[in-house]
């Protein structure tokens, strides 16, 4: 009674079906390897990251909330086991508020961090840019993490390009990029009162146009009213646009160039992502992934397959269920 | 009470494809030269029905294992000892000297490092604890929302590695970190540990919020005072009265305004490292009060059962076959 059921079709995709659902518990996870990624971000909180020249959903927000919006986008972005630190410039160099973090368990604490990131925790005014970097990739150097620095490039005051600083240390070592925030077009810097309450802008009088540190880099005898001990750099009042801020991208370029990092403008969350999730930066996990999808899939369709008239019957033909 | 959700939705889809079986019973049809001559057989009928639906039943299962059905995150209510911790971290420049207010050397550590330490230790005597992270220079520094995620406690603890930064104003810190309770349930006890080794004076403005906040938000307030040798202490009394004022005097004031808050307050002043790991052994053992909270349940795949209930209505169907005749 039972030599029939060789011929059956059906009997063929069943068995095949619960072969593949063996597997499924035989073998349910593959070892893959995934890219995951350790970055540390650091935020320029100086003045100039308060310009706003971002627009979010209609309004214009400072550079420095576009950031934090881009950064916690990104959060969500990351694969499980990367890890994100966090950290702050102001001044000359930065300081790390938490070493990374994994990103899955610790979204909610890192999301909230940046969420509370603001440009009153600055604990010293000035914005040193290179100096800052070279500070930051040097204090970063042991922890194996990449370091993305975000600023808008606009140092305050202006560097005297006779101290300039020596990024030689660093490079090759340092791993990373800098992210580039702010629109090309100078705009306005606001200014606060005491009290954290906008106070109007910068005017070109609150803010110095050059650099008056050391020796200028000018020579001597070209500088109107020179003086080496009282007016080394000269006796005109200098004039200049520092009041306003726009991207210094070309700036930015170069100083990526001399400390060996990556440069990248920041204009959206997506192309954020993109650019930091790039080979450079992975680093390979083997990580068990999930596959007992594929031989569920299969058994899914062997299983429809049964259930779907592939052969045309004669019309005919009663079908009569149950004919034991 | 189960909370059931998928991880792919889409695949959900699938589930139209279980209709299939009612339209195709699934059996090879055998000729039968007269049909009527067949008597109606409940069993039979019964038989039939019990086979569709367990076609059905495979599939809806394969297609739920796949769209990765899960039980969500649930969480339930426990009670246990612990607390609603902030850590108020000084990050003056002045920590990153010995108790001595020397350079660290081999022998002795910075009084930041012997904090970082401690701390840590501490972390870990407390699993049942929420802890929130601010620090504190010139300007307050959020740094972690109160968090049973103690990985991330740890990460910024050996953050404050790196070199520290200026001034100490610790009225401004002590609001941030009284911010951190804002949207916390009141559950437990709300403890700030302020861990800093000097004070400056508090203005009156920040004097009159902070007396405020305290009272308002029900915090107990520990200061772990690392002192510096020869600077004075916080319980000193100053040999020249005309010295005696917050300006020339501001650890002493800052701890008699402490006292003048009508809160739960402790203050330790320590000297060396021993003497802060006494300290903190202290306030450990003191924190003590059940505590209220939310444990949570991770989510609960479900897809491995799925396939379960998929690979064994399939025998069912395969068996069935081999009973299947032919004429």
């Amino acid at each position: 009674m039972f030599s029939n059921y060789l011929k059956n079709y059906r009997f063929w995709l069943l068995s095949l079906a619960l072969i593949a659902m063996l597997m499924v518990f035989v073998r349910p996870t593959q070892n893959q390897p995934r890219p995951i990624y350790n970055y540390t971000f650091i935020i320029d909180i100086t003045r100039s990251m308060n310009a706003t020249d971002y627009q979010l959903d209609g309004q214009a927000i400072s550079r420095l909330e576009y950031v934090k919006h881009s950064l916690r986008g990104l959060l969500a972005k990351l694969p499980c086991q990367s890890k994100v630190g966090l950290g702050l410039f102001t001044e000359r160099r930065s300081t790390l508020l938490f070493e990374p973090i994994e990103v899955c368990q610790g979204f909610n604490d890192i999301d909230t961090a940046l969420a509370n990131v603001d440009w009153r925790m600055a604990w010293a005014a000035d914005s040193r840019i290179a100096s800052g970097l070279l500070n930051t990739l040097q204090m970063l150097e042991k922890l194996d993490t990449h370091v993305v620095f975000i600023t808008d490039g606009q140092e305050a005051p202006p560097v005297n390009p006779r101290y300039r600083s020596d990024f030689a240390a660093v490079k090759g070592k340092a791993k990373g990029m800098i992210i580039g925030a702010g629109g090309l077009q100078a705009v306005p810097i606001p200014k606060f009162n005491h009290k954290g309450e906008p106070d109007g802008f910068y005017r070109p009088d609150d803010v110095p146009h050059r650099s008056t540190f050391g020796e200028a880099d000018l020579n001597p005898e070209k500088i109107q009213g020179y003086n080496a001990r009282n007016a080394p750099f000269g006796s005109e009042a200098a004039v200049g646009s520092e009041h306003l801020s726009a991207l210094q991208e070309s700036y930015l370029q170069a100083l990526s160039t001399e400390a060996g990092l990556h440069y990248q403008r920041l204009t959206n969350v997506d192309d954020l992502a993109k650019a930091l999730q790039i080979p450079a930066f992975a680093g390979q996990k083997t990580i068990a992934v999930d596959v007992r999808w594929q031989a569920a899939m299969l058994a899914l369709g062997l299983a429809v397959l049964v259930y779907v008239r592939v052969v045309r019957g004669r019309w005919n033909t009663v079908r009569k269920a149950g004919s034991l | 009470m189960m909370n059931l959700a998928v991880d792919t939705p889409w695949w959900l889809a699938g589930l139209l494809l279980t209709v299939l079986p009612l339209f195709n019973s699934g059996i090879q049809p055998s000729t039968y030269p007269w049909l009527q001559i067949l008597p109606i057989d409940p069993l039979s009928q019964a038989i039939s029905v019990i086979l569709r639906v367990c076609a059905m039943a495979t599939m809806a299962a394969l297609v739920l294992g796949l769209a990765g059905l899960h039980e969500t995150e649930q969480s339930r209510e426990r009670i246990a000892y612990g607390a609603n911790i902030v850590l108020l971290l000084d990050r003056s420049n002045s920590m990153d000297n010995t108790f001595a207010g020397k350079t660290p050397d081999g022998a002795n550590e910075s009084k930041a490092t012997a904090a970082r330490r401690l701390l840590s230790s501490f972390v870990e005597q407390r699993p049942h604890d929420l802890l929130g992270i601010a620090e504190y220079s010139t300007a307050p520094l959020f740094v972690l929302p109160l968090t049973d995620n103690k990985a991330a406690i740890h990460a910024a603890i050996n953050a404050t590695a790196t070199p520290a930064l200026a001034y100490t104003h610790v009225s401004k810190g002590l609001s941030m970190a009284l911010d951190l309770f804002k949207d916390q349930p009141l559950s437990g006890s709300r403890i700030v540990l302020l861990v800093s080794d000097g004070a400056a004076a508090i203005d009156p403005d920040s004097e009159l919020q902070l007396r405020v906040a305290f009272k308002r938000r029900n915090i107990r307030l520990y200061w772990l005072f690392l002192r510096t040798a020869g600077s004075p202490g916080i319980f000193e009394k100053p040999q020249d009265p005309r010295d005696d004022n917050a300006g020339a005097m501001p650890e002493r004031y800052l701890h008699l305004f402490f006292s003048s808050l009508n809160i739960p307050y402790q203050a330790y002043q320590a000297e060396s490292p021993d003497a802060m790991q006494q300290a903190i052994a202290d306030i450990n053992r003191l924190e003590h009060a059940p505590l209220h909270y939310r444990e949570r349940i991770p989510k609960r795949d479900l897809s491995g059962a799925c396939y379960v209930w998929a690979t064994g209505l399939l025998a069912v169907l395969l068996a069935v076959k081999f009973f299947e005749v032919k004429r």
